[in-house]
């Protein structure tokens, strides 16, 4: 344990070096970085991110992967946009009811929930590979998102008084505290899952099957359960983010998040979590995210140009997995 | 274990076969088929674009095949290599890309199947029969121009580009800055990339206000763009920021009506998709168009005063 704790210790240091180097570099080149409005901005930025990896997290420990988190959290923002402005029509009787905000959110919720069950069963019951599984439901749910409006944006989610729906945009634009709302959600979700994992059985049950999945079984873990639950898991933290943007941009676009998995996976893999399951943190994770989140914004307030953002970027995360490689090797 | 495997895959075998069944219904029937052929329809541009050719289509007495390509020029060339088995007597085509979209036009020629271009030129002529696009650089110099007009010829603004690989948002950067250049108080004091996306326009643009918080206006390559720089200039309490988008999307127009942009420029795209169909129709009973190839048609801005007249990319029938 504690050589294993040192080892993640080690990794923690490192991605955190690379944050440390990253804003020096900012904050020399532009006056406006190290500023606390900037700062506030650019975690706001990184929280989407952050939400959607910490549930990629708990699944790359158990050993899987999830592909399909942009696509729930565009369908997770779709479902939550159709409800504050179409309502919901039952046919059968002829009426259309519209939910409080709240419910409007928890519903959107459980909509990513019961993707990430699906995902979970695919995997445990049906025995079909993670990458497989959430790649189906990448496409899955990206076409009931379009289904959904048939393509079309959900404009002005700002509710009706007279239907008691408002205050949707709050979540995405209010503050709490002189801190955006959005970053309390992130600080809440970290501290939760960091816990979840470090400190209850359930987190010492991922981690086992991440390590050895057979042993794991054999020594009474009830593997499937947890597997299916860390799906679950996902498909939350995947929700959340999708209707932190939908309340963002007080409107919902089926495409939204498209590419957002392949950020997710690379602050998961920056924050040293090992993609064969068993190791890593969700410490690790969200400095894994603040450094993709640094990189951009920074890049973005130097006015470099987007085709040399995307190419610093992949040259990060690939040197991150080269340092992990070589330290897997020793 | 084998036994389920083999039920599982009869299972998917059937449920193929019946899917390719149920497929085949508006490619069969006495009258003629034509193929209409566009990006992916979330965005209500190209959704409308799709729309109004298949109304019109309809209207002539064809059948229509509704197929979307995803901006993948692999893609569409499979669609096209459908379209022509399945034997369509038309193509009309928003194209996947200038130069990638030749083959898949000369090979429905080949096929003897014309091809009638909208939106999106292809960089060679004689393949295709009519090529109608709007006129981005006229859209985007009515845009810089009424941006000016609003920023009272002087400030620092931002731009925001569209994809950097697609030639209308070159076509409309160089639009915009024709103009705006000619003014010396106009000083741009930076430009990012936003690809089309909303959320791109959103987080960018709150990000640059960090490096500029003294900034008086924004210029964006489209409406989807514009509208996420509105919510980021409302979020950070700067509702003064002048916004002037392109395309003239339902969404932008409400948004110039609430006031919240301050001025569109219109893309006819519902008139365009109507000629292509008509002048497909024209070429398969007389064998000609009457049109010159390479059309363009102009853009309209879009202002406070006049938004009550547009609806889904056109000037609403009197």
């Amino acid at each position: 344990m504690t050589e294993a704790g040192l080892g993640t210790l080690l990794f923690r240091l490192r991605a955190l070096l690379a944050l440390f180097v990253l804003v020096v570099i900012f904050s020399l080149l532009s006056p406006a970085f190290l500023t606390s409005s900037n700062l506030v901005i650019l975690v706001k930025h990184v929280a989407i991110n952050a939400l959607l990896a910490i549930g990629m997290t708990f699944v790359i420990l158990t050993g899987g992967i999830d592909l399909s988190v942009g696509s729930v959290a565009g369908l997770a923002g779709m479902v939550a946009g159709g409800l504050i402005s179409e309502g919901l029509v039952l046919e059968t009787f002829g009426v259309k009811v519209y939910f409080h905000v709240w419910l409007v959110v928890v519903i959107a919720l459980l909509a990513g929930m019961l993707v990430g069950a699906v995902n979970g069963i695919l995997v445990t019951r049906f025995r079909v590979a993670p990458f497989i599984a959430t790649l189906g439901m990448l496409y899955v749910a990206r076409g009931f998102a379009l289904l959904r409006s048939d393509g079309a944006t959900f404009a002005n989610l700002s509710g009706d008084p007279a239907l008691n729906n408002t205050g949707f945009p709050w979540l995405g634009a209010g503050t709490l505290l002189y801190i955006p709302v959005v970053i309390w959600i992130m600080i809440l979700l970290a501290a939760v899952a960091a816990f979840v994992a470090g400190k209850t059985p359930f987190g010492r049950r991922v981690y086992a099957i991440g390590g050895n999945e057979r042993a794991a079984l054999l020594s009474g873990v009830r593997v499937n359960r947890v597997k299916l639950a860390v799906y679950v898991i996902s498909g939350f933290c995947s929700a959340l983010a999708g209707i932190v943007i939908a309340s963002q941009l007080v409107a919902a676009h089926p495409a939204t998040g498209e590419t957002f998995e392949l950020n997710a996976i690379a602050a998961v893999v920056l924050g040293g979590t090992s993609l064969f399951g068993g190791r890593g943190s969700i410490g690790g994770t969200i400095i894994g995210a603040l450094v993709i989140g640094v990189l951009a914004d920074g890049l973005v307030l130097l006015g470099v140009s987007e085709f040399w953002q995307i190419a610093i970027k992949g040259v990060v995360i690939v040197l991150a997995v080269v340092i992990d490689q070589s330290q897997e090797r020793s | 274990m084998t036994y389920r495997h083999v039920l599982l895959l009869s299972a998917v075998c059937v449920l193929a076969l019946l899917a390719a069944c149920s497929g085949r219904g508006p490619g069969e029937g006495p009258s003629e088929l034509m193929a209409i052929v566009t990006p992916p329809h979330d965005n209500p541009f190209f959704k409308a674009e799709a729309d109004a050719a298949a109304v019109k289509a309809i209207e002539l007495g064809y059948q229509i095949l509704v197929q979307t390509h995803d901006d993948d020029a692999h893609k569409q060339d499979q669609i096209i290599e459908m379209a022509i088995a399945k034997g369509a007597v038309a193509i009309i085509l928003d194209n996947a890309g200038v130069d990638a979209s030749i083959a898949a036009v000369q090979k429905a020629k080949n096929a003897g199947v014309p091809s009638f271009l909208i939106d999106r030129e292809i960089n060679a002529t004689g393949i295709a029969v009519s090529q109608i696009v709007s006129n981005n650089y006229q859209g985007a110099s009515l845009g810089g121009q009424e941006f000016v007009r609003l920023m009272g010829e002087k400030g620092n603004y931002f731009e925001l580009t569209g994809r950097e690989s697609d030639s209308n948002a070159v076509t409309r950067s160089r639009g915009f800055h024709d103009v705006i250049d000619k003014y010396p108080d106009m000083k741009m004091v930076a430009r990012q990339a936003a690809n089309w996306s909303q959320t791109e326009g959103f987080q960018k643009i709150e990000t640059m206000l960090q490096a500029n918080p003294g900034v008086q206006g924004v210029i964006a390559g489209n409406d989807t763009m514009a509208l996420g720089a509105v919510a980021a200039l409302k979020a950070a309490g700067r509702e003064d920021v002048i916004v002037v988008g392109f395309d003239g999307t339902p969404d932008a127009i409400e948004a110039v009506r609430a006031g919240d942009l301050k001025a569109t420029v219109l893309q006819p795209a519902w008139r365009i998709a109507e000629m292509a169909v008509e002048q497909a129709h024209q070429y398969l009973t007389t064998s000609e168009t009457g049109q010159p190839e390479k059309q363009s048609i102009d853009c309209i801005l879009v202002t406070p005063e006049n938004a009550d007249q547009f609806e889904l990319f056109r000037r609403k029938e009197q």
